[in-house]
């Protein structure tokens, strides 16, 4: 079998290689730049061998796992999406809009509630209530009515939220101590999250690897349509508890990480299938760049735009994400997916 | 047809009389006379008014009658009991005598000055609610759809938490959830102009937006100390607590004229739930009465937000009680708003009697009971549109 699904036009294949060269280059900079005090310039000498414990706790303890965070989430945030999407014909489908996050969030309270506090723990927790999340709103929009409105979706989800957001009140109301741990999770944010969460989820991670290399075929003759995905040999039902499977265990294990950042499961793959066209296998493969590459891009701007404090990464995504989302619905047709 | 001017305006069955059945009342002629035949209602309705045809009469749908005056009767007990009950239980006579001046001093002040301003916020925020609710939901075709969650209530939390968390402490929180539901609305009407007069396009500017300030609202309580962000949660949750008297007098002029310009919409309203051609057709200009429904819509959101806060559902319990009694011939604006008031009053009836010393906000409760009710309405097989 060939290495499938990468791209075989000379020009996406370029693309592809240009994404990741700039990835690495942001890695870098998010190495470099930072609110604190140790400058681009000191830390750049760090890595390039000069003695300099501040520096080198700086970048190495602190900055180091932020950007690795960053790249998992932007991985797994973007992938999701572009899951979601092809999975519900929806372009506007989105994890966060649609209640992924806020059912992240309120596993999340109702588990610090009940005394939970390990790490671990949490990550579990929080997976849970995404795939629940999950679930709700796509079951209860119902498939097939999908693929016809795409705002039907989106409603759903926004309800969603509001539902589950008033709930974590509630359980909040009770808890004074909860409730202070709970509002600095609500707001996504890569800053002081620990590796030790992200070696926690990263089975989790590469089970779903495994799985979307398993499903990314069926999945793109579902675009088709039902009856000629049927018709193919493969089963629709079955395929779409996969995907919902793999985009829950994904936006659960990164909002478990990260906190609920929005809009960037919708901005990903629009930007992706730009590049790559309809096709979910390709889009797949530019997602992986891409999701990290704005990830950490507006990481290092949260930095340094109100430094030296910091923005939270979910405020920003959220006021570029906005944008994205209007603009979208403002195109004189959606493009169903 | 080679008719004469006034007979092209006749019915057929005239036309052989010509004009003179008409001009003579003389019933040889075999016919009843025009103002005669007697025009029954549609089955389902009363006529009001003038018998006789050359008079205005009015039809009035029966069970409209029925479902208003019930839900307002129900309203009534519930604001009985909502005076009575409480941490001092009170007598309903005693609170009858009370309300209107007489009787013991005590009960007096405590329905007039505690309970009862409680009371008037309570109807008036969840008339509104669902007022504005219903509104929407006809326009977007959507019963999902309510100004609360396109991003107003998200606009007016931020506000005023802002206020609460001190950025400006010279405004008061109502004043600023106001000015928030008002940038919010602008914001999306601003974000969504130009797209067309397809409602759902506003609708997504609108979580879009809403998204944007529920971020900046957590941003503001994660900034805070713990005891500042106590102080702004009724704002985030929606409470009859923090309103202010200016503001509930503010709702009171509002939702008066907001109801008398819904009701002088309510034909266009039904109109509006069939396709835009049809609508077209039947002499709708319809983009003109879009904007002014949406309009009417947020500045009622807009003026109950200030009042009471997010308190969501309302405005999806409301008017989902009202279609459910009513017929679907039309769009039900009075069941709704006094639904609306109906659940408002209970919810909050409930929030603070249920767990007695700790008062539960009104938003909480209207979010319990609508939670399920919401999956629900998400879950039954889809039989028509709002």
């Amino acid at each position: 079998m060939k290495v499938a699904f990468i791209p075989q036009r000379l020009e996406q294949r370029t693309l592809l290689v240009l994404l990741l060269t700039a990835l690495v280059a942001v890695s870098v900079v998010s190495l470099l730049v930072g609110a604190g005090s140790v400058s681009p310039s000191q830390a750049f000498s760090m890595l390039l061998g000069s003695e300099d414990s501040e520096a080198y706790f700086v970048v190495w303890e602190l900055r180091a796992p932020r950007t690795l965070i960053g790249i998992a989430v932007g991985m797994a945030l973007g992938v999701s999406g572009a899951l979601l999407q092809a999975v519900a014909r929806n372009p506007l489908a989105e994890p966060g809009l649609l209640g992924v996050s806020a059912g992240a969030a309120f596993a999340v309270a109702l588990a610090l509630v009940l005394g939970a506090s390990a790490a671990s723990l949490r990550i579990s927790v929080a997976q849970v209530g995404a795939l629940v999340g999950c679930l709700c709103v796509l079951g209860v929009a119902r498939w097939r009515g999908v693929g016809n409105d795409p705002i039907r979706l989106v409603l759903a989800g926004a309800a969603f939220s509001a539902l589950l957001g008033a709930m974590t009140s509630l359980i909040l109301l009770f808890d004074q101590r909860s409730a202070d741990e709970v509002r600095f999770w609500v707001i996504g944010s890569l800053a002081g999250r620990r590796l030790e969460d992200l070696w926690a989820v990263l089975p989790s991670m590469a089970f779903c690897t495994v799985l979307i290399a398993l499903i990314a075929r069926p999945l793109s003759a579902l675009a088709l349509g039902e009856r000629m995905a049927s018709g193919l040999g493969h089963h629709p039902q079955l395929i779409r508890a996969l995907v919902v499977l793999c985009v829950a265990l994904l936006v659960g294990a990164a909002t478990a990480i990260a906190g609920p950042i929005i809009f960037v499961g919708l901005v990903v793959p629009f930007i992706a299938r730009a590049f790559a066209g309809p096709d979910i296998r390709r889009t797949l493969w530019f997602c992986l760049p891409i999701g990290p590459l704005i990830i950490l891009a507006a990481d290092i701007i949260s930095r340094v735009v109100v430094s030296p404090s910091e923005l939270p990464l979910g405020v920003l995504t959220a006021l570029c994400g906005a944008p994205v989302l209007i603009a979208a619905v403002r195109a004189r047709r959606l493009p169903m997916l | 047809m080679n008719l004469p001017m006034t007979l092209r305006w006749l019915k057929p069955e005239f036309r052989k009389h010509g004009a003179a059945a008409l001009v003579s009342n003389d019933s040889s002629m075999g016919i009843a006379p025009y103002d005669d035949v007697p025009v029954k209602p549609p089955s389902g309705y009363w006529r009001w008014g003038e018998r006789r045809g050359d008079g205005i009469s009015i039809l009035i749908e029966r069970r409209a009658v029925w479902v208003n005056s019930g839900l307002m009767i129900v309203l009534m007990l519930a604001c009985i009991a909502y005076l009575s009950l409480g941490s001092v239980i009170l007598d309903p006579r005693d609170v009858v005598q009370a309300l209107a001046g007489q009787g013991d001093m005590m009960t007096g002040f405590m329905v007039q000055e505690l309970r009862l301003p409680r009371l008037v916020a309570a109807c008036l925020t969840g008339g509104a609610f669902a007022l504005a609710g219903i509104l929407m939901q006809t326009l977007a075709r959507n019963r999902l759809a309510t100004p609360g969650i396109i991003g107003i209530d998200n606009g007016a939390t931020a506000f005023a938490v802002a206020s609460v968390v001190g950025m400006s402490v010279s405004l008061a929180p109502s004043a600023m959830a106001l000015t928030g539901a008002v940038t919010a609305a602008v914001l999306t009407f601003g974000l969504a102009a130009g797209s067309g007069t397809q409602g759902y396009r506003f609708i997504v500017a609108g979580i879009g937006v809403g998204a944007v300030f529920g971020a900046i609202t957590q941003l503001l309580l994660a900034r805070v100390a713990i005891d500042t962000a106590n102080a702004a949660y009724p704002w985030t949750v929606g409470s009859l607590n923090a309103r202010s008297g200016g503001s509930v007098q503010l709702l009171g002029i509002g939702l008066a004229l907001g109801f008398v310009v819904a009701l002088t919409l309510a034909r266009s309203l039904t109109v509006l739930r069939f396709s835009e051609a049809t609508a077209s057709g039947l002499g709708i200009n319809t983009s003109a009465r879009r904007i002014q429904i949406l309009l009417l819509s947020v500045a009622l959101t807009a003026l109950a937000v200030a009042v009471a806060g997010p308190v969501g559902m309302v405005g999806l319990i409301g008017p989902e009680i009202a279609r459910a009694l009513s017929t679907p011939r039309h769009v039900p604006v009075v069941a709704a708003t006094l639904a609306g008031a109906l659940v408002m009053v209970l919810s909050d009836l409930v929030g603070r009697t249920l767990l007695a010393p700790i008062e539960l906000p009104v938003g909480i409760v209207t979010a319990i009971i609508g939670g399920p009710w919401l999956l629900w309405i998400l879950m039954r097989p889809q039989r028509s549109h709002a």
